[in-house]
Formats: C-alpha cells, structure tokens, sequence
C-alpha cells in the first residue's frame, strides 16, 4: 500500500512530462474551455437576472451552486474522465493487457498516469467563482457550515470519481462504455440547476440511480440553508456519505470487472 | 528440476454473442440472448523448467496469446491448473508480475512521447529496482542492444527495430525469471531481426533467464528455442525439441541426382523416387541414419553422375508438414 502511495508522484510526473511536451496546445486548452464555460455562466447569470431567481435561488446562490458543481466535478474528474473514458480503448487495442503485467493496482496506475491536469482551467474560474460568489450570498457561515462544506465538497468529487470509475470498468466486459458517458453528462448538465425546477420523477432519479443532485445542489442548498426536496433533513449527512458510498460501490464493480475481463481478442 | 512453470489440463472459454447476417439480423442480436461458447485453450498441459527457451507456435487463433495472458495473469482460465513460479497468476498477478517481464510485440509499454530513458526510471520505481542495480542492468543492456544513441531519444522517433529493443531492455531492468515474448519480431527488418534473436538467446544462455515465446516467425524458434510446443484451435499438439519433431516426421531430407544422360530406371534401398525427371533424378532419404555417402556408393560409378544436390528440410517445411498431417500426428504429444 505505501509501495504504491508511494509510486503516484512519479506517475503524475511522468504524465505531466508528457502533456509539457506540447506546452501550446496545453495552455489553449486551459483557455478554451475556461472561456466556453463562463459563457454558459454568463447566459444563466443573463436569465436569472431577467426573472430575478431560478427556483427561488438568486444569483449569487446561483454562482456558488454553479461553482461548486465545477470545481467538484473538475477534482473528481481531474483523477478519472479522460483515463476511464479512454479504457475502452485501451481494450480494444489491448494496450490495457500491458498494464496488468506490472506489479501494480491498474486503477492506480491508470487514474494517476492520466491525472489531468487540463483541468486547471476549470479550478481556476471555479475557484474564482465561488469566492466571489460566498462574498455575495447572505447564509450564516459558521466553522461547522464551512467544514461540512469541505467536506461535502470531497464527497461530490468521490462521487464524481467512482461514476466515472465505474462506467469505465464496464468497457472491461463489454469492451465499449462510452455510450454511458453520454447518459452521465446528461444528468450532469441537469445537476447545475436547483433540483425543484424539475418534475418529481426526475427529481427521485436524480437522488437515487443517477445521483447527480449530490454533484452541486444538495450540499450547496445545505450550506445556505435552503430546503431540499425528499429529503429534508436528510440531506447533509447523505451528501457527505454519498461519495465513500459510492467509491465502495464502484471499487467493488471494478474489481468485478478486471476479474471478468476477456480482452478484445488477438 | 522442479518446473518453474505448469500448467495442467488449461483451458479458457469465452462466451460469444451469435451474430446474425444482415440488419434484420443486428437488429434481433440486439434482443438475442443466444451465446456460443469458443474454446480457446483446451485441456493444455506442459511442464517449462528454470532457464529453458520455448516457442509457443500455431497459427492465428490457435491460443497462443490466450495462453501467455494466462500465465501473466491477465485472464483467468476457465479450467484446470495453472502455476507459474510457484502461485496461481491470476490471483497473485502484482506479485507474479514483479517476477516475470513481458513484451508484446504489437503494443508498446514505452511511453510515446518522452525519452527511453524516462520509461525505464518510471519502471524502476514501479519495481522497486534499488538504484546500483537499475545503473548495473541499464548499462548491460544499452551495451548488449546497442542502444546508446537512442536512449534520449522520444520514443515516436525511434525506428520499429528500435522501439522493440528498447521494449525487450524495459522487460528485463528487474532481472525478471521468465521473459514472455508476445510476436517480438513482429514487423522487423532482417537486420533487427537477427539482432533480437541474438540477444534473446544470449540473455537465456548467460543469465539463465527462462523464455517463452509466440511467434509466426519460424526462424525465431530455430534461433531462440529448442523446445517447441505447437497448439492448434486451442488444443496442445506437440511438445518437445525441434529435432524431435524433425524425427517424428521423419527427417525428409531431399536429394537430386543429375546425370549426363538418363541412365534408366533407378532404384535405391537407401532412398525412394519422388519423381523422374530423365536425366535429373528426385529422391527423398526417411531414414535419419543414411548419409549422402550411402546413396552414393549404391548408386555406384558407371552411370555418369554430373551432379548432386542434397536439401535439409527448413523449418518451415517441417511445421507446415506437421500441421498438414495433424490429426494422424497429434499423438506427438507427450
């Protein structure tokens, strides 16, 4: 275990020795996509401002739910998108084989020799975003609200991490995976708004199999104080448990998976 | 000598969905729950002790490289036993890896982008190779591959004889005890060829490192391996020395004797006619104990003899021999 704690700084390394191989083209990406998404925060922030509040969330609530729902996303997929995304592939040309032949965890491996650090665009504005935005709102921030905020911070990238994970870990068996990638951004671009805008159904599903309403909207609701529908009271210790919860889940589905992993042949 | 690999009564069988022809066909694939099972590896048996060469040869779809990702632990066998250095590789794979290097001759584990040299210090601290030793075995190896001019050098900019020298030094800076070589010569030219054979054979010679080796390149198994097991559709056929299988075969050696002007019929004890060509006259010697010297002094002087030509089979002749009468010669097998 330490062995291997101890292996992560020089897969990271190595991973970022090949990304500053093309400093360029790293730097635009950075760019880009930072630029591509205070866009779509502008458009939101322009139609809150036209109606004044978004399910009963002003701006600046808004910003942070927006923040939060960004930066979790980024760390959780900082560790996994790109890397499990990119496993059916890996598969397929049976480039995944070389890597069960070294004398290490293959999700270690593959989560921090792919640690993406494009994702820096995405910290950055978040960040920016959200201390902004917690000037802004007018909730009682005590030690306790700031910690739980952490801390469910941590738990939304988890959760974040283990989806990703565990949609990845399904191209092991069925070779391909992508497709539910599409369904997980789905929910995501639906987790950045507050859950009572949508119907009761979408609501449940959004609590329960795709528990996307713990990325940004519960924890955040719970920082400020709102009220979250279904469950109530519930919901800060379910956004703090939801992402170890999940990562059991999701280790257990991977272990499953290497055990029944065929390759593509060849 | 205990062997350091066994494998008994192996197999592994994958669970195929039935396609169907046509887009009716995808479209009722799509609800079909109708599954074939293939059997890529049935009932394989064999025994490899400490610092023996094997070539692991069939033809494509045999269970070659099923074979080898069992014994490296990537796939788990559906049935019988297998046991390399001592374990079960699939359920000790991170331990059975620090002990074994692998090559796969089509995937490369160098990474792309950066310097030879940064591949192998990642692999030192994934094996926890202490550093006078890493220093020790680079040095080796750069000297023996001949690879000092590249070392620095990305790795999408190396030649394809290159790339794979590199990959074979990667597979040993942790003194690994079996070498599995998955197709290494694969794609290479003459040159780098000979190069990997030589090296390959020297490393078992000097280091007493156990190799196993898949490839369609048969020269390969003459120059690396003298022992040789041959699967075909998942089913061992033949284990033992190359010379063996030669024997078995018998050793169908071919001679032609040409002469002035045709002597007439001719016929030998010591080999039999395969085909008559008047003056030119073609004989294939079964018999392992007749030297060219016999044929001659039956033969006799008298008959105006110009010329003799006497052809050892290669080994391609002799595995497409083999493999062209198998079902009368899969009882080669031990």
């Amino acid at each position: 275990m330490l062995r291997s704690l101890a292996l992560i700084p020089h897969l990271v390394g190595i991973y970022v020795r090949t990304r500053m191989e093309y400093r360029g083209a790293m730097l635009l990406a950075w760019l880009s996509q930072a630029f591509s998404y205070a866009a779509m925060y502008a458009a939101i922030a322009i139609i809150i401002f036209r109606f004044e509040t978004l399910g009963g969330w002003a701006w600046p609530e808004m910003a942070l739910l927006l923040a939060f729902h960004l930066l979790a996303y980024s760390l959780g997929a900082a560790l996994s998108f790109v890397q499990f995304r990119d496993i059916e592939e890996k598969v397929r040309l049976g480039t995944f084989d070389a890597i069960l032949v070294k004398p290490v965890g293959p999700w270690l491996f593959i989560a921090f020799s792919g640690l993406n650090i494009g994702y820096g665009g995405h910290i950055i504005l978040a960040l920016g975003l959200m201390i902004w935005s917690l000037t802004q709102v007018s909730a009682d921030w005590t030690m306790l609200t700031a910690l739980y905020f952490l801390a469910a911070l941590i738990s939304a990238a988890m959760l974040t991490a283990a989806l990703m994970t565990m949609i990845g870990a399904t191209a092991l068996v069925w070779v391909r995976s992508r497709h539910l990638f599409s369904i997980f951004f789905g929910f995501w671009e639906l987790a950045r708004y507050p859950l009572n805008i949508f119907p009761l159904p979408l609501q449940v599903l959004m609590i329960t199999f795709a528990p996307l309403g713990f990325l940004a909207f519960i924890p955040t609701a719970v920082a400020l104080g709102k009220p979250v529908p279904l469950l109530g009271d519930w919901a800060g210790p379910a956004s703090l448990a939801i992402g170890p919860l999940f990562v059991l889940i999701a280790m257990a589905h991977w272990r499953h998976c290497l055990r029944n992993y065929q390759g593509a042949g060849g | 000598m205990l062997p350091i690999i066994s494998a008994d009564g192996v197999g592994k069988t994958f669970r195929q969905l039935k396609r169907q022809s046509g887009f009716s066909g995808a479209v009722r694939s799509l609800f079909s729950r109708d599954y074939s099972e293939i059997r890529a590896v049935d009932g394989v048996s064999f025994a490899i002790g400490a610092g023996e060469a094997v070539g692991y040869l069939g033809p494509n779809g045999a269970g070659k490289s099923t074979m080898i990702k069992m014994m490296t632990g990537i796939l788990t066998p559906s049935a019988g036993a297998l046991s390399v250095l001592g374990r079960e590789p699939h359920t000790h794979r991170m331990t059975n890896a620090a002990e074994i290097g692998v090559v796969f001759g089509q995937r490369s584990q160098l990474w792309w982008d950066l310097p030879v040299r940064d591949s192998y210090d990642l692999n030192r601290h994934i094996y926890d190779i202490p550093e006078a030793r890493f220093a020790d075995n680079l040095a080796y190896l750069t000297a023996m591959l001949d690879m000092a001019s590249f070392l620095d050098r990305p790795v999408r900019q190396l030649s394809l004889g290159q790339r794979m020298r590199a990959e074979i030094a990667m597979a040993l800076l942790h003194d690994p005890k079996i070498l599995f070589l998955d197709e290494p010569t694969i794609g290479l030219d003459v040159v780098a060829k000979d190069a990997v054979r030589k090296f390959l054979a020297e490393i078992n010679r000097e280091r007493g490192t156990t190799i196993i080796l898949t490839t369609h390149d048969l020269v390969d198994i003459e120059e690396i391996c003298p022992r040789l097991i041959m699967v075909d559709e998942g089913k061992l056929l033949f284990d033992g020395e190359l010379k063996r299988l030669r024997a078995s075969l018998g050793s169908r050696r071919r001679l032609t004797l040409e002469f002035a002007t045709d002597p007439g019929p001719l016929v030998l004890t010591t080999a039999t006619l395969s085909a008559d060509e008047g003056a030119a006259k073609h004989f294939v010697l079964e018999d392992e104990t007749v030297s060219l010297i016999d044929v001659l002094n039956e033969v006799g002087r008298g008959h105006g003899l110009k010329d003799v030509k006497l052809d050892e089979p290669d080994i391609e002749e002799v595995i497409r021999t083999f493999y062209q009468n198998k079902p009368s010669l899969a009882g080669a097998a031990p």
